[in-house]
């Protein structure tokens, strides 16, 4: 089976009481962009996956998993 | 502004420059639908400015590069094929005018394709291409 990208986004976003649009808000992205990442149907840039990470205070393969 | 008022702003401006170019149509103004035009665009120009929300981000840029690919792809096909039917055409019933038309065609085919290539390699460069060590 092929690998892909999944991540824990919704978690933790649920752990900080945070909505779609304030982490979108934070991370200067788009609330479309928050959804489809949290829905696995995109995969953000690297540089995008840090500062999300960053925004939960999180180490990134805590956030996002490869497998 | 948030989102939800840049995106009523924007259908505004554009119901706004819509009927500006109706009304010059039926006055037979040219000015009129020119000014209507320049109007809309300092406005829209203004709505982005006083935007606080995020209009652009990765996501948006990189479906915005997908749907130009298949644009060009679709558009430099459909265009080498009509210039291909169009020459053959006018070599078959001996118009001059289907020719001319069929190699006008495949000149702007062409065109894409060499604009294409140049983009491609400028892009490409920025993103560190070749770099030999």
């Amino acid at each position: 089976m092929e690998k892909q990208m999944t991540n824990k986004i919704k978690v933790f976003r649920a752990m900080r009481n945070m909505t779609q649009e304030d982490l979108a808000d934070k991370i200067g992205v788009t609330r479309q962009t928050i959804i489809a990442i949290e829905k696995n149907k995109y995969v953000p840039s690297l540089e995008l996956a840090f500062k999300i990470a960053d925004e939960f205070n999180e180490k990134i393969e805590n956030v996002f998993e490869y497998k | 502004m948030t989102y939800k008022q840049f995106k009523i702003m924007r259908v505004l401006i554009a119901s706004f420059i819509s009927a500006t170019v109706a009304m010059a149509i039926v006055y037979n103004n040219i000015l009129l639908s020119l000014a209507g035009v320049l109007i809309g665009i300092l406005f829209i120009f203004l709505v982005h400015k006083k935007t606080k929300a995020v209009l652009v981000d990765e996501r948006i840029k990189s479906i915005g590069g997908k749907a130009a690919r298949l644009t060009y792809t679709i558009s430099t096909i459909t265009i080498a094929f009509l210039s291909l039917m169009f020459t053959m055409t006018g070599k078959h019933t001996g118009q001059a005018d289907y020719e001319m038309l069929g190699i006008l065609l495949s000149y702007i085919a062409l065109f894409n394709l060499a604009l294409y290539s140049l983009s491609y390699k400028f892009i490409s460069k920025k993103y560190g291409e070749a770099d030999d060590e």
